[in-house]
């Protein structure tokens, strides 16, 4: 990261910076450099001269469009000669809406910069891509992720054991963001945070609704699926995700696991490509229910002491 | 596959549209005017000279339901060689929407060889003043900048919403059909299908569908389904008149016992039939009627196959896929294997999923605040806080009820709301 820095730091001492595109899975500070950035630009006034969108909550480019026009209307308040719009998950744009933010960049040029973040730069086209300067952001070395924890770990008074950081590092594949949201979840149950209070970490609703499922019970499932759903507003492929993750703690023969995780990654295809997720998971549910059917058949009978 | 005979016996070519005389000579006489098109069809059908048709930029097809006003458009189509660039009510028609699939669709050159691209915007009553926000003006604007033919259709071009379309375009009336015309065109079918039908039969039917062609052929449809070769009056008097309005329930039972695939798909073809309703009810009765684990996950997976198909129908308004969806959703969901014998009253139930949702919404209103609420203030997307850090949030307000008091000020929502939202 030093070299990003390095490069970062010289856009802000001449005063002048082209437009900037982050890329790099999820967790790895895209956001933060962006924020720590606009603050070095600006000082105390960061706030008024920086907009942040997201490309993925944002209905749609006409309203990207209103607030950037809106925004760069205004001259930029302190000494920087530009305005800074941060565009987070700008690779979840279309082609299309991406053309249009070709434009708007083009447009508003003469008193705002943009900073794209993306997971995928593959995913963001060419002609944007030419038009800004790229910074790779890769995943986290195990040693640099230690280090932070346990930074962590003594600002906070949590006594953190070895094995724990290596589980955290494990299931975090190298996302600061979810390593953090892992140890304080860990740490808010748990004095000492060791590798079991680690692995206990994780959302009981999902794993519930999985086991129901598991167990053949389609309509508490649905039940528990629509409360998750419609209440708490968990999207398809978040279930998906957390019954990825579970699968691999369950103590279940490899056939079955393999037949489900097949299942689970023709859920995610269905979710996709469908227009109802209830519909989608329903079958989740039933299909489950049909396999965990087959292992309660094929399991020998509970022994009677 | 069994295509509605609506689709399967659609007139292809202008001479097949039946008593449209006058309508065919107007839109006839528009095209040849002010765009290319072959010889032997201008010399047939432009007949008029009138300025008021060369001058107009657009033509606005006007009529009552199901006399044919999309099947002209579809059939000009064919007989100048143009490839049709189509909306309909169906599909969402924001300003925004308009542009990307008619740009689309005008800036990719076509295969196949046409001469020319053709817009047509269906049923532009179905316009939705809020939800296609902006609809009506884009299509204006189109209108008066595209260098290609638009037409539209509706039902009622009076409406005083469409004052600004009616005065740049040409507002040419179809007629409602006779009687005889439809008895006519349902002759020509049971004579297609190989079926024998009364002609008192094919009467009652054209009396009581007031015109509308379309209705009529489908109820023709569902009198001969499951492959009857023969209609007679008593049939149409024992099943009842046209609109035998079916209640939701009274679908479910015909699909869940429809002895064959064929009986379950002809179901859709019932006027009554919507089938996005019919997809949440299904949802909603399939383990009510299939109570083994395996059946439901049959149906379920015939069910998920079928909305697949409606997710990329709604992706890219290829409405050519429908008959598979209804296909899987009916047929698929009503004959599976080792289907047991049903009881004479099944209690199909109400979606719950309605229920839920109308109970919730005050509930999901306030997520969605304190969701927005983290996301600005994280500077992450409200999916990842609804992913990740809701969840993360939930147990540290279990064990930090500070937590929540400081949301609880930040929002102005009360504490104990704000605990159950978590």
């Amino acid at each position: 990261m030093e070299e990003v820095k390095a490069r970062l730091r010289e856009f802000v001492r001449s005063g002048n910076m082209p437009h900037l595109l982050f890329y790099g899975p999820p967790g790895t500070g895209k956001t933060t450099m962006a924020l720590v950035l606009a603050r070095e630009l600006y000082g105390e006034y960061w706030r008024e001269n920086t907009l942040e969108l997201n490309a993925s909550d944002e209905r749609g480019i006409n309203v990207i469009r209103e607030r950037v026009k809106e925004f760069a209307r205004t001259a930029p308040v302190g000494k920087a000669p530009f305005k800074l719009v941060i565009l987070d998950e700008a690779d979840n744009m279309t082609s299309d809406a991406q053309q249009a933010l070709r434009r708007i960049m083009e447009i508003y040029a003469q008193n705002t910069r943009f900073i794209l973040l993306a997971n995928y730069v593959s995913r963001i086209i060419d002609p944007i891509i030419s038009r800004c300067a790229i910074f790779r952001f890769s995943p986290l070395p195990r040693h640099l992720m230690a280090e932070r924890l346990r930074y962590i770990a003594e600002k906070e008074g949590i006594v953190l054991k070895e094995d724990a950081v290596d589980v955290i590092y494990e299931l975090s594949e190298g996302d600061m963001r979810r390593a953090i949201n892992l140890l304080q979840v860990a740490a808010a149950t748990n004095k000492v945070v060791d590798s079991n209070a680690v692995a206990a970490v994780r959302p009981s609703d999902i794993v519930e609704l999985f086991n129901l499922a598991l167990n053949g019970d389609y309509l508490k499932a649905r039940e528990k699926l629509r409360e998750l759903m419609y209440i708490k507003g968990v999207a398809g492929v978040d279930f998906i995700r957390a019954f990825q993750r579970e699968l691999i703690r369950m103590s279940l023969d490899d056939e079955v696991k393999a037949e489900v995780a097949e299942l689970l990654a023709d859920l995610d295809y269905r979710l996709t490509q469908g227009a109802d997720e209830e519909i989608q998971l329903a079958y989740l549910l039933a299909k489950l229910g049909t396999i965990g059917k087959k292992v309660r058949l094929g399991a020998p009978p509970p022994k009677k002491r | 596959m069994a295509l509605p005979w609506i689709e399967k016996y659609r007139p292809r070519s202008f001479a097949e549209i039946v008593n449209q005389e006058e309508a065919k000579y107007t839109l006839a006489s528009w095209i040849c005017t002010r765009y290319k098109a072959p010889k032997e069809f201008c010399s047939r059908w432009a007949k008029k000279r009138d300025k008021e048709i060369s001058e107009a930029k657009a033509v606005l097809l006007a009529g009552p339901p199901g006399i044919g006003k999309t099947t002209v458009v579809h059939a000009l189509a064919r007989e100048i060689n143009y490839e049709l660039i189509e909306l309909n009510a169906s599909d969402v028609r924001t300003a925004e929407r308009i542009k990307q699939v008619v740009g689309r669709g005008l800036r990719e050159s076509s295969l196949f060889g046409y001469s020319g691209k053709l817009i047509l915007f269906d049923e532009v009553d179905g316009l939705h003043v809020k939800e296609d926000l902006g609809g009506l003006e884009a299509i204006i604007e189109l209108i008066e900048t595209a260098k290609v033919p638009i037409i539209m259709t509706a039902n009622n071009p009076y409406d005083p919403k469409f004052r600004p379309l009616r005065d740049i375009s040409l507002v040419v009336n179809l007629k409602r059909l006779s009687e005889d015309e439809v008895v006519e065109v349902l002759r020509r079918i049971c004579t297609g299908e190989g079926a024998k039908c009364e002609e008192e039969a094919l009467r009652s039917i054209a009396k009581s569908s007031l015109g509308d062609l379309r209705a009529a052929i489908n109820d023709l449809q569902m009198y001969l389904s499951g492959g009857k070769k023969v209609l007679t009056v008593d049939d149409i008097k024992r099943v009842g008149e046209r609109n035998p309005q079916l209640s939701m329930f009274e679908i479910l039972d015909r699909v869940y016992k429809a002895r064959w695939f064929d009986e379950a798909r002809a179901v859709s073809f019932n006027p009554s039939f919507d089938w996005e309703q019919y997809f949440v009810w299904a949802l909603e009765s399939i383990p009510v009627v299939y109570k083994e684990l395996e059946l439901m996950a049959v149906a379920y997976d015939r069910l998920s196959k079928a909305d697949i198909f409606i997710g990329r129908i709604k992706r890219t308004q290829e409405w050519e896929l429908l008959p598979y969806a209804l296909e899987l959703a009916l047929g698929g969901v009503s004959q599976v294997k080792n289907k047991p014998r049903l009881p004479p009253f099944i209690k199909y139930g109400f979606p719950q999923r309605l229920l839920v949702l109308a109970r919730t919404k005050e509930v999901r209103r306030r997520r969605e605040t304190l969701i927005e609420y983290l996301a600005q203030n994280l500077h992450v997307s409200k999916s990842l806080v609804r992913a990740e850090l809701i969840y993360v949030l939930s147990v540290l307000a279990k064990h930090h009820p500070h937590v929540i008091e400081r949301l609880s000020k930040s929002l102005g929502i009360n504490a104990l709301d704000i605990k159950n939202l978590l």
